[in-house]
C-alpha cells in the first residue's frame, strides 16, 4: 500500500486549515460589513431625542420612545408569564416525572416547539388570545404568544441545566435524609441555578428579535402613546424598524439603522451577561 | 498512632513479656541448682506450657499482621524478626525446662568444687545477661548493645570447650559422683546453646533496625 | 489481635447485633441481584464487603439506607433489621430513617456550597437554624473527621476548593453531623491517592468507637487493615463472612480463598 498522494498528507493537512480560515473569515467579514454600515448610517442619529421621541412622520423628529417601552412591557409579561411555567415543567419532567413511553413522547414534542417557525406560533396567538380570548391586540395577547414560544427554550435549557448536576449530589443530599423537595430546593436548583438563568436570558434575547408573531397578533407600527397597562395597544423595536424600513424616505432608513444599533446592543448585553453566568456557573459547580 | 503501629506496639509488648518470662525460668533454674530447691525447678517446668502459649499466639499475631498489614520496610522487618526470635526464645525455654529437669532428676546436691571447676556458675550467670541484653537492646532499639553480644558468647564457647577436659579430671577424682559430673556437663553444653540463641536473636535485632544481614559472616 | 477479639459478641440470640439481615432477595426487574442473603452485624464493628465487580456489595449495602429505592423497578423480598426494626416495614418514615444512617460515597461528593453549609446540611434540612448549635455541631463533626485543623480558617470557602481526600472527609463529617449510629461506605477510598487513602482508613479505625461501620471496598488490603469482620460476596451470593483475620489468613470456602489470593478466573 505505498500509494503516491497527489498532495502530501502534511499539505493536504494545511490546506484544509486555510480553507476552513478562510471560510470562517467570510462569515466574520459579512457580519463586519453588516455592522460597519448599520453603525455608520445610524449612529449619527443616536442621541437622547432618540429615545425620547415619540413617532412621527418626519424622520428626524420621530423616536423609539413608544416601541422601546412596549418592548420591555412585552418582555416583562412575557418572562412573568413564561418563566414559572416553563420552569417548574422543567424541574416536574426532569426530577418528578416517571421515564415512560409518555414522557418520551412529551420530550421529542418540545424538542420540536423549539423548532416550530415563530410566525406558527403568532397565527396559534390570534386565534387563542387575540380572538377566542378576547384579548384584542393588546400587550397580553403579544406577551402570551411570545411566551408560547420561548417556554420550550426554557423547558428544554431548565431539564438540561438539571440534568447536569450529578446524580451523586442527589443521593448525598437523600442520604441525609432530605426528601425529594428538599432536595430539589436546597441542592440540586442551587446548582444548576447559572444554567437554567442562562436559558431564561437566551431566550429572552430570542423574544427581543421576534417580529413575525407580533406583526400576526397585531402590534401596531404607529403607536402615538405609551401603553399604560397589559390590555393597551402596543408596539416593539423590531416592529418599528420593520416599520420605518419600509418608508420610502432616506431619513427613516437611518432611523431604522440607529434603531437597530439599539436592538443589537440588547441583545449582546443579555447574551454577555448569559456567557458570563454560565462560566462562573461552570467554575463553581464543576466537579 | 496508626492501626498497623498499635498493632506493632502490642506484638513487641507480647514478646518483651515472654522473653521476660525466659529469663524468669533462666533465672529460676540456676537458684535452683545453687540451692537444690526441686520445688522451684518444678515451677520452671510447668511454666514452660506459658512459654509455649506466648510462642503460638505470637506466631499467630505474626500471621495476622502479614495478612491483614502487608507491612514494609521497617515494619516488615520488625514483624520478621519477632517471628524468628519468638522461636530462638521457646528454644531457651525449652533448655531452662531441660535444665530443670536435670536439676530434679538429681538426688544430691551438686559438689561445689565440681561447680567451680569448670567455671560453671558464671557461664550460667552469662547465659542469662545474654538474654537479658538482647531484651533490652531490643526494646531501647540499641544496635551497639546488640553487638556485645557476640563477644559475650565467645566466653560461654571457651567455657563449653574447657569443660570437656575439666568433667573428665573431676570424674577420674571422684568415680562415685560420675552422674553428676555428666549432668553438669550436659547442662554446660545446654547453656552454650542459650548463648547460640541469643546470638541468632542479636543478629535478627541488627537485622530489624539496620536492614543488615550478618548471618554466616 | 486481642483487642478484636474481646468485643464480638458471638452467639446469643437477639438484640445485641445492630443490623441483621435475613433471607434478603432483591431483583432488578426480572434479574435476581442478591439471592437469599443473610448476616448479622454487631454494633462498634467494621464489616467490609469484598468480591468481584457485580456480585452486588454495592446493591446490598444500599439496602441498609433504602437507597435503592430511588431505583425503579427494583423489588426486594427478606428482612432488613436495624436495631431489630423491620426497616422495608410499610410504617417506617424513610427519610427520618436515613437520618439514623450516614452514608459515604465513592467520590467525593460535597455540594458546591462553602464547608460550613456542606456540613451543616443535615441538620438545616432538620430544621435546625440557631447559628450557635450549628457551629458547635459542625465544629465536632471535622474534628471527627480529622479535618477541622486543616479548614477552621476557611469555614466559609467552597467546598469545591479543598482536595480530592479532604472532600471525601467533609463528607465523612457532613454523614456524621446527623449524628447516625451507622456508617456505611461505599469503597470511600477508590478515587483518592495513597496518602488521602490512609488517612481515610485511620479515620475509620478511629470512627467505630462510635459508629457501625460498613465499607463495600474494591481494595482486599483495605479490607484487611480497616474491618474486624469480612464478608465475601459473589454473583449476588454471600460466600463467606467470618472475621477478617480468619478470612485472610484461613478462609473456609475455597472461592474465598481463590478471590483473595487473585486466583480468581
Amino acid at each position: 500500500m505505498n500509494r503516491k498522494h497527489l498532495i502530501s498528507p502534511k499539505s493536504q493537512d494545511k490546506l484544509f486549515k486555510i480553507f476552513a480560515a478562510l471560510c470562517t473569515g467570510l462569515v466574520l467579514l459579512t457580519l463586519l460589513v453588516l455592522l460597519i454600515d448599520i453603525g455608520i448610517k445610524g449612529i449619527q442619529r443616536i442621541n437622547w431625542s432618540f429615545f425620547t421621541n415619540l413617532p412621527s412622520r418626519h424622520p428626524e423628529e420621530s423616536g423609539i420612545y413608544t416601541a422601546l417601552a412596549g418592548m420591555v412591557g412585552l418582555l416583562f409579561f412575557t418572562v412573568i408569564i413564561a418563566l414559572p411555567i416553563g420552569i417548574l415543567s422543567g424541574i416536574y419532567l426532569q426530577e418528578y416525572g416517571k421515564r415512560n413511553k409518555l414522557a418520551k413522547f412529551i420530550e421529542i414534542n418540545i424538542s420540536n416547539l423549539a423548532g416550530v417557525p415563530s410566525v406558527i406560533y403568532g397565527i396559534l396567538g390570534l386565534q387563542l388570545f387575540v380572538r377566542t380570548a378576547g384579548f384584542g391586540n393588546s400587550i397580553l395577547s403579544g406577551a402570551l404568544t411570545l411566551a408560547l414560544l420561548i417556554m420550550p427554550v426554557i423547558i428544554v435549557s431548565t431539564r438540561e441545566a438539571i440534568k447536569a448536576v450529578p446524580d451523586s449530589l442527589r443521593e448525598a443530599s437523600f442520604g441525609l435524609g432530605a426528601t425529594k423537595w428538599q432536595t430539589v430546593r436546597r441542592v440540586v436548583l442551587p446548582a444548576s441555578f447559572g444554567g437554567i438563568l442562562t436559558g431564561i436570558i437566551l431566550s429572552t434575547s430570542r423574544a427581543i428579535g421576534e417580529t413575525a408573531p407580533l406583526i400576526v397578533v397585531g402590534a401596531l407600527a404607529y403607536v402615538p402613546f405609551v401603553p399604560e397597562g397589559p390590555m393597551d395597544q402596543y408596539t416593539s423595536l423590531p416592529i418599528q424598524i420593520f416599520n420605518w424600513t419600509s418608508r420610502p424616505q432616506q431619513g427613516f432608513v437611518v432611523n431604522a439603522a440607529a434603531g437597530i444599533i439599539v436592538l443589537l446592543l440588547f441583545t449582546f448585553i443579555l447574551n454577555g451577561t448569559a456567557i458570563y453566568l454560565r462560566n462562573r456557573w461552570y467554575k463553581k459547580t464543576a466537579i | 498512632m496508626t492501626h498497623l503501629q498499635s498493632e506493632l506496639k502490642l506484638l513487641k509488648t507480647d514478646i518483651i513479656e515472654m522473653w521476660e518470662l525466659v529469663i524468669e525460668q533462666l533465672d529460676k533454674s540456676l537458684i535452683s541448682l545453687k540451692t537444690f530447691d526441686k520445688d522451684l525447678t518444678r515451677e520452671v517446668v510447668s511454666n514452660e506450657k506459658r512459654v509455649n502459649a506466648y510462642e503460638l499466639k505470637i506466631d499467630r499475631d505474626c500471621e495476622n499482621i502479614f495478612a491483614l498489614f502487608n507491612p514494609v520496610a521497617v515494619d516488615l522487618r520488625m514483624v520478621l524478626a519477632t517471628l524468628k526470635i519468638n522461636s530462638n526464645l521457646e528454644r531457651i525455654g525449652d533448655i531452662a525446662e531441660g535444665i530443670s529437669k536435670l536439676i530434679t532428676s538429681e538426688k544430691e546436691p551438686f559438689d561445689q568444687v565440681l561447680l567451680e571447676c569448670t567455671r560453671f556458675q558464671l557461664m550460667f550467670e552469662a547465659a542469662i545477661l545474654i538474654v537479658n541484653d538482647a531484651l533490652t537492646a531490643f526494646d531501647k532499639e540499641d544496635t551497639k548493645l546488640a553487638r556485645t553480644i557476640f563477644k559475650k558468647d565467645e566466653l560461654l564457647d571457651e567455657i563449653n570447650a574447657d569443660a570437656h577436659q575439666f568433667i573428665t579430671i573431676y570424674i577420674k577424682d571422684h568415680l562415685d559422683k560420675t552422674e553428676q559430673a555428666l549432668n553438669v556437663l550436659s547442662i554446660i553444653r545446654r547453656l552454650e546453646r542459650v548463648g547460640d540463641q541469643g546470638k541468632n536473636i542479636a543478629e535478627e535485632i541488627i537485622f530489624y533496625l539496620e536492614a543488615k544481614v550478618l548471618k554466616h559472616k | 489481635m486481642v483487642q478484636k477479639d474481646s468485643y464480638i459478641t458471638e452467639g446469643s440470640p437477639y438484640g445485641i447485633y445492630k443490623l441483621r439481615v435475613e433471607g434478603l432477595n432483591l431483583y432488578y426487574g426480572t434479574k435476581q441481584a442478591l439471592k437469599d442473603i443473610s448476616i448479622k452485624i454487631a454494633p462498634n464493628t467494621v464489616t467490609a464487603f469484598i468480591g468481584p465487580s457485580g456480585c452486588g456489595k454495592s446493591t446490598f449495602l444500599r439496602c441498609f439506607n433504602r437507597m435503592n429505592d430511588l431505583i425503579e423497578n427494583v423489588t426486594i423480598t427478606g428482612s432488613v433489621m436495624v436495631d431489630d426494626i423491620d426497616i422495608y416495614k410499610n410504617m417506617i418514615d424513610v427519610y427520618q430513617y436515613r437520618k439514623k444512617i450516614g452514608m459515604v460515597f465513592q467520590k467525593p461528593n460535597p455540594f458546591p456550597k462553602s464547608i460550613f453549609e456542606n456540613v451543616a446540611f443535615g441538620l438545616r434540612i432538620n430544621g435546625e437554624s440557631s447559628k450557635s448549635v450549628l457551629q458547635g455541631i459542625v465544629e465536632s463533626a471535622l474534628r471527627q473527621a480529622a479535618l477541622w485543623e486543616e479548614v477552621k480558617d476557611n469555614l466559609n470557602k467552597s467546598a469545591l476548593t479543598l482536595s480530592g481526600g479532604q472532600q471525601q472527609r467533609l463528607c465523612i463529617a457532613r454523614a456524621i453531623a446527623v449524628k447516625p449510629s451507622v456508617l456505611l461506605m461505599d469503597e470511600p477510598a477508590s478515587s483518592l491517592d495513597p496518602i488521602s487513602t490512609a488517612k481515610i482508613e485511620e479515620l475509620i479505625y478511629q470512627l467505630k468507637d462510635q459508629f457501625t461501620i460498613v465499607i463495600v471496598t474494591h481494595n482486599m488490603q483495605q479490607a484487611a487493615r480497616v474491618s474486624d469482620k469480612t464478608a465475601f460476596f459473589y454473583l449476588g451470593e454471600l460466600i463467606e463472612f467470618d472475621k477478617t483475620d480468619k478470612i485472610f489468613t484461613n478462609p473456609s470456602k475455597e472461592a474465598t480463598q481463590n478471590y483473595i489470593t487473585g486466583r480468581f478466573g
